[in-house]
């Protein structure tokens, strides 16, 4: 009869082994739970929104369908034909400008005027609860308004030509959350209110929204109402939104921001791999009498590998239980924290898949990372029993059955990682820097070793023992380098990222970029509203030209819905579009293809496209577009490609057209004013008081606020990211202190010898302490130079914006990797190296 | 070569060189050896004369470069490791100097082990019978920790002797004992191989409990004397 008698024996000898408990395990498990707990937690909280999106998905949409037109009211055909479908609610929204009755103060506002049946699904009250109804002179508006404002709820502003009073604050907006980013706060008043502030002109940059309540709200109508519209009106250009859409592009966002967290969460896992090696090298050597006893009373290496594989698994599984508890509690914390401002579901948030593939990721990790001191275990040999071996399971090659394995264990993390990502690209890239990282974190530790052997010997010992430390056998460089090094490059990465984001934002804007944008002004207020700037600013640079909104319908003959894109180009076929027309090309770009049109062109419309756009969108000189403008559809050929220097800030267009396409079409005007020196030196906001006096429909951006709410958005982005980074890091830190912990253990007995010797605690502890600052210093420059490198990858080739190297997050991170290699490595250390060498003696 | 059906243990030209390269020392340098089954033999010998390592080989736990190894009258030179495990498990019964007992294992589960791995469906009655045979009925469930050297001895020859091996080894099995408790210690031992009819090959220093032993086989150098 064979000594193996299957994994259940082995099970049962696991069992028996795990009577010690769970020391030994700790850093083990903590390592598999944190990395199990940001994905699972991640892809559980990105679920909860994205339920909540759709569960609320009437309230968040306002209806089971919306319909929105640009620049136009739906003809009364279609008004009819919505009407017979259910209930409709009207609303009009746009950008607009708030303004203090004494003209002291003015803002940019996200307007929105409702009729009386809003909302059709959900509630809409104000701060304390109550349900808000608004006569044509009451607003309400988001609380920021009022701070913006520094007045309270009764307080009077101004809309265009009207003045309302801002009655209360809004507490609950249902469809809030299914509408963009503004750049300003949002003030509601009613349809009537409305017509009052005289901002709807011809060509105004106004939506309009019909949300129908359907009578019969079934899936199945709301599919064949949609379709319907569509048939019916093929050329009305409005934009149809179901309630399984609500909100498109927050579903993206989240989306995408999780894919993202998930990576992150993933490289929490596979630093915290590292700890998984450590700690079952650093248990199955503790293994190794057992092992030999066991296969000298007939165990096999297969039945070793097995017993101790169950033991792995079985911590595996506590550690995965642990990262799902934490993983399960974090969308609740979401709905917490979040549930003021996004639809986290009301119902239950335990999402078993992204659980699971959190559980899955957890599973693959621990094995991967397990099975070379495993297999590397099954070749202890009972001759160790009588003799001392000098084999250790860091050096011996496992068998070729293992290794294959492990290869395989790799390409199914790999691949389920590629799998489940939206942007592949970035997956594979992200992945394969982790991978390179690991290969230069070795690199890097053998080359601090070689650098250490060959380093000319130091007249103090105590540096001259450490130097020793760095490269004599069982040194602790490898295990700190790596266990530190992916953790806080990804840091410096994403520091320098988001960094280099705020610095292109503040820093960067050219010196002849638009100070001001206006938007909304009239065909008959353009020589004045020009006249008026002139006056205020005689240096400034004034351009004006037409704006108008519309929607692509088609490109070479292909629906845009069916158009083939990829992520790059989508953003140009979803929603409507600024356009233009122009008789001459417009600043700030240079023809790359084609010809522009003549000055007196009269034949079939034109257009000349942004090259970088008709390149994501495989378009050529010579190709048809359609857009939807005002309602007709227009077919113009592309005469030219322009190359289009965006980061100009100055008016520019994808889609510009030759002037007689919109010939007699209603539009409004978009100016910039880039202010002389005198004035932007000297801004004070006369300005725009001025022109809001003057110009009360017209609404003004200052370029420095616009930028300042993006940076505010990039800083709250990139807030969570980091906080995401931070699991990695600290990943990053528990390995590192079980590594240096088991470090410390020979350590001990170094210092024990030499207190024999002589030698006292504080020129020990000085050692100690030049061993791991050199340790740390190494770890953090190649943390530097990897995240820094990333950080390139990422805004001069991804972004293609120019890079610049930020001092302060290399000098953060030297600090950061110093401190935890000096206090981890010394922990507990000090009170040791006090003790009496007597019976560590006696024991060595 | 004819197997040899009448010795338990049958060696012939034995070679077996350890280390590497520069520091490699030929240990064994063509041993003969018959041992006839129920007997005992101790093995003597000065530090480094190789009798550990004849030990070994003996066992199955170290494979000679050169020569031939039979353990009743199966040829064990050309076995793979896990073979050898395999019939290491059921044929020969090891006692180490320092037990190597299964620190997470109770007594009863430590004489158990090489039943359960051969795959025995009472192994746990045979290890309390065996751990009876050698005094500790009282100790079944107490872990090693918690029995005193001898105790721990007694436990570790009771799972040697469990699966009724044709041949029994012991290195110094009283080496990291006192006096009075190696001494029962070595009662035990011949008591057990006696009632088991097993083949007991013993390494010692100590000349009392070698001539205790049928027969004495003196090593020095790698070879044996005559």
């Amino acid at each position: 009869m064979t000594s193996d008698t299957g994994f259940l024996l082995a099970l049962r000898f696991a069992f028996r082994e795990m009577r010690a408990g769970l020391r030994g395990f700790y850093i083990f498990l903590g390592c598999i739970a944190l990395g199990v707990a940001a994905i699972g937690g991640v892809n559980s909280v990105a679920r909860s929104i994205t339920t909540g999106i759709s569960a609320e998905g009437q309230a968040i949409l306002g209806g089971d369908l919306s319909f929105s037109l640009v620049q136009r009211e739906a003809s009364e055909e279609q008004l009819s034909f919505l009407s017979e479908q259910g209930t409709i609610t009207e609303l009009i929204t746009m950008r607009a400008m708030s303004r203090l009755p004494d003209g002291s103060d003015q803002t940019l506002v996200e307007l929105k005027a409702v009729d009386e049946l809003y909302p059709n699904y959900g509630e809409f009250t104000d701060a304390r609860g109550n349900a808000i109804s608004l006569s044509d002179n009451e607003a309400v508006a988001e609380p920021v308004l009022f701070e913006r404002f520094g007045i309270e709820p009764g307080s009077e502003i101004e809309i265009g030509k009207a003045t309302f009073t801002l009655k209360a604050a809004i507490g609950s907006e249902p469809d809030r959350v299914g509408e963009n980013i503004g750049f300003g706060p949002r003030l509601l008043i009613s349809r009537q209110g409305m017509a009052k502030t005289g901002l709807i002109q011809p060509g105004s940059l106004v939506r309009y929204h019909y949300k129908i309540k359907l009578d019969d709200p079934s899936d199945a109508n709301v599919a064949v109402v949609s379709e319907a519209a569509e048939a019916q009106f093929p050329d009305a250009g409005w934009r149809i939104r179901s309630r399984d859409r609500a909100a498109p592009a927050l579903t993206r966002s989240v989306d995408r921001f999780s894919q993202f967290l998930t990576l992150v969460g993933l490289t929490s896992l596979v630093v915290g791999g590292v700890g998984v090696a450590n700690a079952t090298r650093a248990f199955l050597e503790t293994k190794r009498s057992v092992i030999a006893t066991l296969k000298s009373v007939g165990a096999s290496g297969r039945f070793v590998f097995q017993m101790y594989l169950a033991q792995i698994l079985l911590m595996t599984g506590i550690g995965i239980f642990l990262g799902l508890c934490l993983a399960v509690a974090m969308p609740y914390a979401a709905r917490g924290a979040l549930g003021s401002i996004l639809p986290v579901s009301d119902g239950s948030l335990i999402f078993i898949p992204s659980l699971m593939l959190g559980a899955f990721y957890g599973l693959l990790t621990a094995l991967i990372f397990a099975i070379w001191p495993l297999a590397v275990s099954q070749e202890v040999k009972p001759t160790e029993l009588f003799r001392a071996s000098s084999f250790s399971l860091s050096r011996k090659f496992p068998k070729l059955i293992y290794v294959l394995t492990l290869i395989s264990l790799v390409f199914a993390l790999v691949g389920t990682a590629i799998y489940f990502s939206e942007n592949r690209f970035v997956s594979i890239v992200f992945i394969s820097a982790i991978a390179c990282s690991f290969v230069l974190l070795r690199v890097v530790a053998i080359l601090i070793q070689w650098i250490a052997k060959r380093s000319p010997r130091s007249k103090s010992t105590s540096l001259r023992m450490a130097v020793a430390n760095i490269h004599r056998p069982g040194s602790l460089a490898p295990s700190v380098i790596l266990s530190l090094g992916l953790g806080l490059a990804l840091l410096v990465a994403l520091a320098t990222i988001d960094g280099n984001l705020r610095y292109q934002i503040s820093n960067n804007i050219p010196e002849d970029a638009p100070d001001f944008f206006f938007v909304d002004i009239q065909n008959n207020e353009i020589d004045q509203f020009k006249a008026s700037l002139k006056a205020q600013d005689a240096g400034g640079k004034i351009i004006a030209v037409p704006m108008l909104r519309g929607r692509v319908i088609s490109l070479k003959g292909i629906p845009s819905a069916e158009y083939p894109v990829d992520g790059n180009g989508e953003w140009v076929l979803q929603g409507d579009r600024g356009i233009t027309y122009a008789k001459n090309m417009p600043e700030n770009s240079t023809l790359s293809e084609g010809e522009w049109w003549p000055d007196n062109y009269s034949g079939p419309p034109l257009v000349s496209v942004s090259a970088e756009e008709a390149g994501e969108l495989d378009l050529s000189v010579g190709d048809k577009v359609v857009v939807n403008v005002l309602g007709r559809n227009i077919e113009a050929e592309i005469a030219s490609l322009r190359e289009v220097q965006w980061e100009t800030l100055g008016i520019n267009f994808v889609f510009v057209f030759s002037p007689n396409t919109f010939a007699g079409a209603p539009h409004a005007f978009l100016a910039t004013l880039t202010a002389s020196d005198a004035v932007a030196n000297n801004f004070d906001g006369s300005l725009l008081k001025q022109l809001a006096k003057e110009f009360p429909t017209v609404a003004a951006v200052r370029i420095r606020d616009a930028l300042d709410t993006v940076n505010t958005l990039i800083g709250q982005l990139s807030t969570a990211i980091r906080a995401a980074a931070l699991v990695a890091l600290f990943s990053s830190v528990l390995v590192l202190a079980g590594a240096l912990a088991a470090g410390n253990r020979e350590r001990v007995q170094d210092a024990v010898i030499l207190k024999t010797l002589g030698a006292d605690r504080s020129s020990l502890m000085k050692t100690l302490v030049y061993e791991y600052s050199i340790l740390g210093f190494a770890t953090a420059i190649f943390a530097i130079f990897a995240g820094t490198l990333a950080a390139w990858f990422v805004i001069a080739v991804i972004m293609d914006f120019a890079f610049v190297v930020l001092p302060g997050v290399s000098l953060t991170t030297i600090l950061v990797a110093l401190s935890f290699t000096i206090l981890l490595g010394l922990a507990g250390t000090w009170r040791i190296l006090g003790l009496k060498a007597a019976p560590y003696l006696r024991e060595l | 070569m004819k197997q040899d059906l009448t010795h338990a243990i049958f060696i012939r030209d034995l070679h077996l060189s350890l280390g590497d390269q520069a520091s490699r020392v030929h240990v064994l340098k063509g041993v003969d050896l018959e041992i006839p089954p129920a007997t005992s033999t101790g093995i003597v010998g000065p530090s480094g004369s190789g009798k550990s390592t004849l030990l070994m080989v003996i066992a199955g736990l170290e494979r000679a470069d050169s020569g031939r190894v039979e353990i009743n009258g199966t040829d064990i030179t050309s076995m793979s490791e896990d073979a050898l495990a395999a019939f290491r498990g059921q044929n020969v019964g090891i006692v180490f100097q320092s037990f190597h007992l299964i620190p997470n294992m109770t007594a009863q589960e430590n004489v158990a082990v090489p039943l359960e791995l051969s795959g025995q469906k009472d192994a746990m009655d045979v290890a309390a019978n065996e751990l009876k045979a050698v005094g500790l009925s009282e100790r079944l469930n107490h872990y090693p920790a918690q029995l005193s050297g001898g105790e721990q001895q007694r436990v570790a020859l009771a799972r040697a002797l469990a699966p009724s091996p044709s041949v029994l080894i012991a290195d110094e099995p009283t080496g990291n004992l006192d006096g009075e408790t190696g001494r029962q210690i070595a009662d035990l031992l011949f008591e057990r191989q006696r009632d088991k009819g097993t083949t007991l090959v013993l390494v010692t220093h100590d000349p009392k409990l070698a001539e205790r032993c049928d027969r004495m086989v003196p090593v020095r150098s790698g070879i044996i004397e005559a």
